[in-house]
């Protein structure tokens, strides 16, 4: 089948990048909008915006009898789902196989597959994959220390039933293990009421790398060759970028393979990520699949020169893979920073306001995705991200001169965002030899906090007063003896 | 025509002046002859300060003015001190009222206990050498008056709490 007409399930700038090639394919575009939201990118790209209701802006993008609803009442024959949202989610992919609308993206038996983070872990791990040494406790209470001590040292004891790092104890030697098992044991009874226990290898000063991967449904997968993404607050990824700086070519295809191999098991369809946790010593382990395109996917894009929302909708119609692995390349160094509306020198404090002069950075290797226009506004209804800065360079080096010069260029005011605090990041001399893990900003932060230079008070306080219409008006409008005075009195 | 600026976190009070040379900043004990001229493309300027000339974009709202130059915005926060004195008195909460800006207290005509009635004279300040009084928003009895006649306070400073409301039953 053909895809004819295309609904974007989602918002923002990932909705006005996937509508970008859906229109450069020809084919007729479809987004939603709730009447909360202001014009956005997307709304100006698509040939239809229509309007969906729910109690919060949130809600519904996440009704699916609403969405499927509209899929069908605008005759759209395939969804996107973005990001986020309901883009894994196993339900909404079913209603849609019932509706009769195709799904951009995989089936909904992969989707559940790799939802369940410990179903995942044993189909992987019984292929023969890596994933972290682990002993869980559930599987046979009278062998759990021991099972535990054969993980090694040092390892993570974790509840069973927890979250949020709350009852997590590292254990560094033998002898404390069983002391530190009991007291897990406790607090895992005082915060989550259940006391089963699991415990895994523990990584030291970790890497997040993880492989792009794209599979046609018949047993065809290719890799688009890894992103590094360990630049993180509160797991949360703020800058990517491909090639890994971790990475030698040996290991590069290694770790890329492998991903492929986990992919084929599946014989998934669509755009996939797996995402491995790296050890400093070269060893890789895999963490999860998330089975959608990701917010970082532009770096791949970058540095491929693979449009993979083209590669999406070539799959979801039945045309198959465009490319076989040979001729995917990995050409010069790409990153990305993730714009967001937030203050970073306030414990990164959500920020709102209006959108009062919006200039984006051009260039050679810049591309800008936003989610914003200029006179637009910035509410805390959805995530904060605005848009996501990404540029190339011949190399790391060229690549992070780019990001730096192109995020100084870029104007957004009237809204507080973290552009200053991306910056300082990629000045950050750790960040710049590439020594980085996922702690890299927990540990640094401090060091990214900036001085005030005293010649910026001058220059802010002229500026501001001189662009001040109604100050200056009223100065004109002084006689010439009180404003020699400066209309000062004592 | 004064302004008290919020600045990387500081009040930085300022005033205008004109000359028959241009206009003049007077920043503390300072003066910084200074010009702001329109440039090409929207909200941009070129501001000429101690004869360098920065390049800069600028947008302005009700209550602060967003710059970028040198590769960073800024958000200055921009205070009329004649409109904000006018504004001390009749601030939103009824059961506290909080300094407009920073300043010294001149005189306080209440002490906790008393009642007072809506429009009562309670204290007197002075702020950028404007003296303000601040009124009593309601009928009530005064909780707490925190600075005393002489003192310096900052702004957002609470300055007087009356007694919260009663519930009426």
């Amino acid at each position: 089948m053909s895809i004819s007409k295309l609904l974007v399930a989602n918002r923002g700038e990932i909705a006005a990048r996937v509508l970008r090639t859906a229109r450069v394919k020809g084919i007729k575009t479809a987004v939603l909008r709730h009447p909360s939201e202001v014009d956005s990118p997307a709304h100006l790209i698509a040939d239809e915006v229509v309007t969906i209701d729910g109690p919060t802006p949130v809600a519904a993008y996440l009704d699916i009898a609403q969405i499927v609803d509209v899929a069908q009442r605008i005759g759209a024959d395939a969804v996107h789902p973005g990001y986020g949202f309901l883009s894994e989610n196993a339900a909404f992919v079913a209603a849609l196989e019932e509706a009769g609308v195709t799904f951009v993206g995989p089936t909904s038996e992969v989707i559940d597959l790799m939802g369940d983070k410990i179903r995942a872990r044993a189909f992987v791990e019984e292929r023969g994959f890596p994933v972290a040494p682990s002993a869980i406790e559930d599987d046979d209470p009278a062998t759990f220390v021991e099972r535990a001590r054969a993980v090694g040292y040092p390892l993570l004891i974790k509840p069973s039933a927890g979250g949020g790092g709350k009852g997590m104890r590292v254990v560094r030697e033998d002898s404390t293990l069983e002391t530190e098992i009991e007291t897990a044991r406790r607090e895992g009874e005082r915060y989550f009421g259940d006391g089963r226990l699991f415990v895994e290898c523990y990584i030291e000063r970790p890497r997040h790398i993880e492989v792009q991967v794209m599979g046609d449904g018949q047993g065809n997968v290719v890799h688009f060759w890894e992103r590094e993404c360990s630049i993180q607050r509160r797991f949360q990824k703020i800058i990517e970028e491909t090639p890994s700086p971790a990475l030698s070519e040996a290991q590069r295809l290694d770790i890329c393979e492998t991903a492929a191999g986990i992919a084929r098991a599946v014989n998934y369809r669509g755009a996939g990520t797996v995402e491995f946790i790296y050890a400093q010593d070269g060893s890789f382990y895999f963490l999860e699949m998330n089975t959608r395109l990701q917010v970082e996917h532009p770096v791949t894009e970058m540095v491929t020169g693979f449009d993979l929302v083209a590669e999406q909708l070539r799959i979801a119609a039945g045309e198959g893979l465009s490319a076989a692995q040979a001729d995917i390349p990995q050409n010069g160094h790409s990153i990305e920073l993730r714009i967001c509306a937030e203050d970073a020198t306030a414990d990164f404090r959500p920020a709102i306001g209006d959108i009062l002069l919006l200039d984006e950075p051009r260039g050679e290797g810049v591309r800008v995705d936003s989610g914003i226009l200029d006179g637009g506004k910035v509410t805390t209804d959805f995530d904060p991200m605005l848009s996501k800065l990404i540029v190339h360079g011949r190399d790391r080096a060229e690549a992070i001169a780019r990001a730096r010069r192109a995020a100084q260029d870029y104007v957004i005011l009237g809204v507080t965002t973290n552009l200053a605090y991306l910056d300082a990041i990629l000045d950050h001399p750790k960040f710049r030899s590439g020594d980085v893990s996922t702690g890299f900003l927990a540990e640094e932060a401090t060091d990214l906090t900036q001085d005030w230079d005293p010649a910026n008070t001058d220059i802010l306080a002229a500026a501001t007063v001189l662009s001040d219409a109604r100050l200056v008006k009223a100065l004109e409008n002084v006689p010439e003896i009180y404003r020699l005075m400066g209309s000062w009195r004592n | 025509m004064r302004r008290i600026l919020e600045v990387d976190g500081e009040d930085v009070p300022v005033w205008l002046a004109s000359t028959r040379e241009g206009h003049v900043l007077h920043m503390g004990e300072r003066e910084i002859p200074c010009s702001l001229e329109q440039a090409a493309g929207k909200g941009a300027y070129t501001l000429e300060l101690s004869e360098t000339r920065i390049p800069m974009r600028i947008a302005v709202s009700e209550s602060a003015t967003f710059i970028h130059f040198n590769g960073r915005a800024y958000e200055i926060g921009r205070t009329d001190p004649a409109e904000a004195l006018d504004k001390a008195g009749s601030g939103a909460s009824r059961d506290q009222m909080l300094a407009p800006m920073p300043g010294v207290v001149v005189s306080v005509s209440v002490a906790p206990g008393d009642a007072v009635k809506e429009g009562d004279a309670l204290l007197v300040i002075e702020s950028m050498k404007l003296e303000t009084t601040l009124k009593a928003p309601r009928d009530g009895l005064v909780a707490e008056v925190p600075f005393a006649a002489g003192d310096s306070f900052g702004g957002k400073d609470v300055l007087l709490r009356l007694e919260p409301q009663e519930e009426t039953e």
